[in-house]
C-alpha cells in the first residue's frame, strides 16, 4: 500500500467519499421507490447491464393484481367508487392475493380516505400478503398521503399480526384496536383541543362518540362474536382552520346485516314487525334515520331512549358536541347535518363514520 | 343525613371506559365492583347518603353508566339505590337523567 494512503488527509478524503457514495445510493434507492422502478436483475448476475430497470407494473404484472384508486378519493364525497375500491381489495385479501394499489391518478385525497388506505395496507401486511402501490402525481394529494405515514408504512415489509396498531406521523394519528380504548380518546381530545383552542380541554360529547363507535365495533361487527374485528381511527389536525377531522371505520358486517341476524334471546330479535307497525319505513336509508333518532329502540323496548350506540353519536351531534357527521354502512349514506339519507348502489361491508371538531363545539 | 362522596375522576379514572372488564380498561363493571358497590354498602350500613360526582372526566360511554348504576340497581333494587344515591353532574346535566333512567329500567335488558 502506498504511503500516502496511511495519511490522515487521505483517510478524511476517503471517509467523505464513502459518505457521498452512501448518500448517492440512498437517493437513488428513494428515486426507484418514488418512480416505481426496480432493478430486475442483479448486477452480479448480469455484469454487462449496469442499470437494468423495468417498470414495476410490467414486472409485477403476473404476481400483483392492480387496483386503481378513485380520482376523488373521499368516502363522503365519492362513496360509490370508494366502496368498489374497498370491495376489490377485500376480495384480494380474502383470497390472500397480492395487491398493487395504483394511486397515480388520484387528484384529491380526503382525510377520511387515509384511514381506509392505512387500514387496508396494514391488514394485508399483517397477514403477510404482499401489498404495494404507487403515488399520486398530483402534488397536494401526494403531500397529504405522505403526511399520513402511508408511504412509510408501504415500505414496511410486514406488520406483526396484532390486536393494536399505531401509525403516527406529523399531524395525522391513526390507531387500530379491538377493545375499547378510553385513554386513547382522552389523549386525542387533548391534542385536538391544543390545535383548536390552544389549551388542553375536555370534550365529553366527543369522547362519547369515540367510545360508542368503538363499542359498536366490539359488540356488533361480527355476528355472534364480540371483540373480533378491529376498529380504525384516524385523527387529522388542521391548525390553520382550527379544526380536527376524525374518521372511523370497521370492516364488520355493518348495521343492517347485524340487525337482521340477532339471535332469539336478543332484545332486537323480531325488531322488524315491532317497528314497521309503529314507524313505517320503505328502505334502509329511512331505517337508519329511525335508528339514529332512537325510534328503533323505543319501538322494540317500549321505552324512551337515552344515548346508546349510534343514537348516542347522533345526540352528540345534536348537542353541538361534534360537527359535520357522516355515516356510511351497508347500502346507506347519511349526511346528518343536511339530513340527507340515501341508498347506495354498492354495498359497504362495515361501518364508516367521520366528523369534525371545531371552535364552536362544546368543551370544558 | 350525612353523606359519603365518590368522584369518578379522582377515585377511579379520568377516562372511564366500556361496560365490561373484557371490553377494555376502566369499565363500568370494574367501577361498580371496586368502588360503587362497597361504598353503597357502607352508606347503607352507616345510614348515610352516597353522592357520586360525575364531573371532571373526559366523558362517559352510556354502557359504562348503565353497567355501574343500572348494575347496582339489578343487585339491590331500583328503589333502594335511588333512596341512597345522589348523582352530581354540573358539566353534562343529561348524565343525571340517563343514570336515573338506567336505574329505573335496571331489570330490563340493557
Amino acid at each position: 500500500m502506498k504511503k500516502y494512503q496511511h495519511s490522515i488527509r487521505f483517510k478524511k478524503f476517503s471517509d467523505r467519499k464513502s459518505k457521498r457514495n452512501e448518500k448517492r445510493r440512498s437517493r437513488f434507492k428513494g428515486y426507484l421507490i418514488r418512480k416505481n422502478i426496480e432493478r430486475v436483475e442483479d448486477q452480479k448476475r448480469n455484469p454487462k447491464s449496469k442499470r437494468v430497470t423495468k417498470n414495476r407494473y410490467s414486472n409485477l404484472e403476473f404476481s400483483y393484481t392492480n387496483v386503481t384508486a378513485p380520482t376523488v378519493f373521499s368516502f363522503k364525497k365519492n362513496p360509490e367508487e370508494v366502496i368498489i375500491f374497498i370491495s376489490k381489495l377485500k376480495e384480494l385479501f380474502d383470497k390472500q392475493k397480492r395487491a398493487f394499489v395504483s394511486l397515480r391518478y388520484v387528484e384529491e385525497v380526503d382525510y377520511d380516505a387515509i384511514v381506509v388506505l392505512l387500514s387496508i395496507l396494514i391488514r394485508f401486511k399483517s397477514k403477510k400478503i404482499k401489498f404495494n402501490g404507487d403515488f399520486p402525481i398530483n402534488r397536494d394529494a401526494n403531500s397529504r398521503l405522505a403526511r399520513s405515514g402511508f408511504f412509510t408504512s408501504l415500505l414496511e415489509e410486514f406488520y406483526k399480526d396484532s390486536d393494536k396498531y399505531k401509525v403516527v406521523e406529523n399531524t395525522i394519528w391513526t390507531h387500530a384496536e379491538k377493545k375499547v380504548d378510553a385513554p386513547l380518546g382522552g389523549k386525542l381530545i387533548e391534542q385536538a383541543s391544543e390545535v383548536i383552542w390552544n389549551d388542553k380541554k375536555r370534550c365529553p360529547g366527543l369522547q362519547r362518540v369515540l367510545l360508542e363507535a368503538m363499542l359498536n365495533t366490539n359488540n356488533h361487527a361480527e355476528i355472534g362474536k364480540e371483540g373480533e374485528k378491529h376498529w380504525w381511527l384516524s385523527m387529522n389536525t388542521d391548525k390553520k382552520n382550527k379544526k380536527t377531522y376524525f374518521s372511523f371505520v370497521d370492516y364488520g358486517v355493518g348495521v343492517f346485516t347485524s340487525l337482521n341476524n340477532k339471535p332469539a334471546d336478543n332484545k332486537f330479535f323480531g325488531w322488524f314487525e315491532k317497528l314497521i307497525n309503529k314507524k313505517p319505513f320503505n328502505n334502509n336509508a329511512e331505517l337508519l334515520e329511525l335508528i339514529l333518532d332512537g325510534e328503533l329502540h323505543a319501538s322494540v323496548t317500549g321505552k324512551s331512549y337515552r344515548g346508546k350506540g349510534l343514537p348516542g353519536i347522533k345526540e352528540a351531534f345534536d348537542r353541538n358536541q361534534i360537527s359535520n357527521l357522516f355515516i356510511i354502512t351497508n347500502n346507506v349514506y347519511a349526511n346528518i347535518a343536511k339530513k340527507e339519507y340515501r341508498l347506495l348502489e354498492n354495498k359497504f361491508s362495515g361501518t364508516f363514520l367521520c366528523w369534525e371538531l371545531d371552535e364552536q363545539n362544546q368543551n370544558f | 343525613m350525612d353523606k359519603k362522596i365518590i368522584s369518578v375522576a379522582n377515585d377511579f379514572s379520568k377516562t372511564p371506559g366500556p361496560r365490561y372488564i373484557k371490553e377494555g380498561d376502566f369499565s363500568g363493571e370494574l367501577f361498580r365492583s371496586k368502588i360503587l358497590e362497597p361504598e353503597y354498602l357502607n352508606a347503607v350500613k352507616e345510614n348515610k347518603k352516597l353522592e357520586v360526582n360525575l364531573d371532571g372526566t373526559v366523558g362517559y360511554a352510556t354502557s359504562f353508566l348503565e353497567e355501574a348504576f343500572g348494575g347496582l340497581a339489578r343487585i339491590y333494587s331500583a328503589e333502594k339505590v335511588l333512596a341512597i344515591l345522589t348523582i352530581i353532574s354540573t358539566e353534562e346535566e343529561y348524565y343525571k337523567d340517563e343514570v336515573t333512567q338506567y336505574i329505573n329500567e335496571a331489570n330490563e335488558e340493557s
